[in-house]
C-alpha cells in the first residue's frame, strides 16, 4: 500500500479516537461546565448567628407525616391514615386508626381532638372515640387548617377562600372572607391551596393571607382588627406566593413562622418586628417543604419535617 | 408405498419455500414499519431538576426546549417567583425586576392582584431560570418540554445524554408532550 495513504489513514484513525475520547470525557459529570443560568438565592440563605436563638434538641422519626399538634406535655400527630398519641421523649400513647385522608388537627386543654377531613370534621374524645361530626362544609372545601377557642372552632378553608366558624357540636355558626372594606387588605389573597390559621394565648383569632406575605387578626365576626408582614427575600420579611406557611403563637404572644423556597422558622415580636431565628434554610439540606409549627409552655418550638419525616425539637439557647 | 421426491423437486420446493417466508416476512417487516407508533423525545417535569443544560446541549440553537405554563396550577399572583428576580426592587415589568434573561415571560394584568404570566416561546432559550424560580416559590405551573415542531428528533438526544436526572426518555409520538396539572397532550400554549 501506498506509504502516503497508510500516514492518512493512521492520521484519520487517531483524529476519530481523539474526539469520542473528548466526547466521552467531556460530558462526564465532574467535568460538565457550571449552569450558566444558575437561579440562585444563596445570599438570602445566610443567618448573622447572632439572631439564632435556638438549638436543635431531638429527633423523633415518624411515619407518613400530615399535621401535629402539642398539648398538656403531648404531641398528637395525624400519620397517614391514622393518630398518634406520643410524649415528647417519643414514647407511644396511643394509636388510632381515622377515615382515610386526616388533613389537619386541633386538641383542646380538654383534650378534645377536632380532626379535618378535606371538607368535614370529626371531634374526638382522647379516648379517639367519635363525638361530634360536621356536615360537608361545601362541595368545593378544601380544609387546611383549624384552631379552637373556648366554644368555637375556626376552619381555613383554601377551596373556598374563607373561615368558618363552628360551635362545639361541628355546627356551622358564621363564615367570612376578610374583606375589610379598606382597598389596600381586600380578603385572602391564595395563590396555592395553603391557608392557615391559630388561635394565640390571648384568645386572638390570627389568619395567614400569603398573597400579601401577612398575617392579620380577626374578631370572631369576621372583622380585621390589625396585621403584619412585609415582602422580602431578606430575613426580616416573607417572599414567594405562600409564606408564612405556618405560624404558632408564644404564650406571650409572639409570632413563630416557617417559610418554603428559602426555608426558615424565626420569631416575630407582636409587632411583626423580626426578633431572632429558630432555624435557618441550612438546617433544611435538600427541603422543599415548610415545617410545621407547635409550641410548648417552656417557649420550645417543635417542627415537623415533612422532607425528613420528623418531629424536631428546638429549645431557646 | 411412499412417492419418493427426486432432487430436482426437492431444491425446486425449497425454493418455492424460501420465498414465500422471505415475502411474507418482507411485507410483516413493512407492516410493522407503517402501523406501529413513532417515538419522540420528551422531558418528564416531575424529574427535570433545572440544571439548564436543555439551552446549552441542544443541537438546535436556540433550544428546541422551551418554558411551558400549566395555568390550571398557576396562582396569578402578583408576586410570582417565576418572573420576578430574588431581592427585586419592585414588583413591576421593568428589565431589572425579572427573572429571565431574555424577557420571555409575558405579565398581564387581570384583576387586583391577580397577574396572567404566559411564555413568548421565540423568545425562551429553555434556561429554566423561571422554573426553578416557579418550583421553589410557586405552585411549579412553569416547566419544560421539548417542542415538537423544532426539535429534529435526533437519533441521540444531545440534552438526553447529559440531563443529571435521566428525565429525556422517548414517548410514542401520538403522546408527545408530559404537561403538567391535567392538561391534553399538545395542548400548550
Amino acid at each position: 500500500m501506498n506509504k502516503k495513504i497508510q500516514i492518512l489513514l493512521i492520521i484519520t484513525i487517531l483524529v476519530i479516537a481523539g474526539v469520542v475520547l473528548y466526547d466521552s470525557l467531556s460530558t462526564r459529570i465532574h467535568k460538565r461546565p457550571d449552569n450558566p443560568y444558575q437561579y440562585s438565592v444563596d445570599e438570602f440563605k445566610s443567618v448573622d448567628e447572632s439572631l439564632i436563638s435556638h438549638k436543635e434538641l431531638r429527633r423523633i422519626d415518624v411515619e407518613n407525616p400530615v399535621a401535629f399538634t402539642y398539648q398538656n406535655g403531648k404531641l398528637f400527630l395525624l400519620s397517614g391514615n391514622q393518630l398518634q398519641v406520643i410524649t415528647a421523649e417519643g414514647r407511644e400513647l396511643l394509636v388510632k386508626p381515622l377515615e382515610p385522608n386526616p388533613r389537619n388537627i386541633n386538641v383542646d386543654n380538654h383534650e378534645r381532638i377536632t380532626i379535618a377531613y378535606e371538607n368535614y370534621l370529626v371531634a374526638l374524645d382522647s379516648g379517639g372515640n367519635e363525638l361530634h361530626r360536621s356536615e360537608i362544609l361545601d362541595e368545593n372545601s378544601l380544609i387546611t387548617s383549624i384552631a379552637g377557642s373556648d366554644n368555637n372552632l375556626f376552619v381555613a378553608d383554601a377551596g373556598r377562600k374563607q373561615i368558618w366558624v363552628l360551635d362545639e357540636q361541628l355546627m356551622v355558626q358564621d363564615s367570612f372572607r376578610g374583606e375589610s372594606g379598606v382597598s389596600e387588605v381586600h380578603g385572602f389573597i391564595l395563590p396555592s391551596m395553603h391557608f392557615h390559621l391559630a388561635i394565640n394565648a390571648e384568645k386572638e383569632l390570627w389568619v395567614t393571607n400569603p398573597g400579601m406575605h401577612m398575617l392579620q387578626n380577626y374578631s370572631f365576626n369576621g372583622r380585621l382588627r390589625g396585621h403584619w408582614g412585609q415582602t422580602s427575600f431578606g430575613i426580616e420579611g416573607f417572599s414567594g406566593c405562600c409564606n408564612p406557611y405556618f405560624f404558632a403563637s408564644l404564650p406571650d404572644g409572639r409570632f413563630v413562622t416557617s417559610e418554603k423556597g428559602i426555608i426558615r422558622v424565626k420569631i416575630h415580636k407582636e409587632s411583626g418586628e423580626l426578633e431572632s431565628v429558630v432555624a435557618p434554610d441550612e438546617l433544611f439540606p435538600g427541603g422543599e417543604k415548610a415545617p410545621a409549627i407547635a409550641v410548648d409552655e417552656e417557649d420550645n418550638i417543635w417542627l415537623l419535617d415533612f422532607d425528613k419525616k420528623m418531629l424536631r425539637l428546638f429549645r431557646p439557647i | 408405498m411412499s412417492k419418493r421426491i427426486d432432487r430436482r423437486n426437492f431444491i425446486r420446493g425449497c425454493a418455492r419455500y424460501s420465498l414465500g417466508f422471505g415475502l411474507a416476512g418482507l411485507v410483516g417487516f413493512t407492516l410493522k414499519d407503517t402501523t406501529s407508533d413513532e417515538w419522540v423525545w420528551q422531558i418528564d417535569p416531575f424529574k427535570c431538576t433545572s440544571c439548564g443544560r436543555c439551552a446549552t446541549h441542544c443541537v438546535l440553537n436556540p433550544s428546541a426546549v422551551k418554558c411551558v405554563h400549566a395555568y390550571s396550577l398557576c396562582g396569578y399572583c402578583d408576586l410570582c417567583g417565576g418572573y420576578l428576580k430574588p431581592g427585586h426592587i419592585s414588583r413591576d415589568t421593568a428589565a431589572e425586576n425579572q427573572l429571565c434573561p431574555t424577557a420571555a415571560i409575558e405579565r398581564k394584568f387581570i384583576e387586583e392582584p391577580y397577574y396572567e404570566y404566559k411564555i413568548i416561546e421565540d423568545l425562551c432559550i429553555g434556561c429554566a431560570k423561571c422554573v426553578e424560580g416557579c418550583s421553589a416559590f410557586g405552585n411549579g405551573s412553569l416547566h419544560l418540554q421539548i417542542r415538537h415542531n423544532l426539535c429534529v428528533n435526533c437519533n441521540e438526544c444531545a440534552i438526553a445524554r447529559v440531563c443529571p436526572s435521566d428525565a429525556i426518555s422517548r414517548v410514542p409520538a401520538s403522546l408527545p408532550y408530559k404537561i403538567k396539572g391535567g392538561f391534553e397532550p399538545g395542548s400548550v400554549s
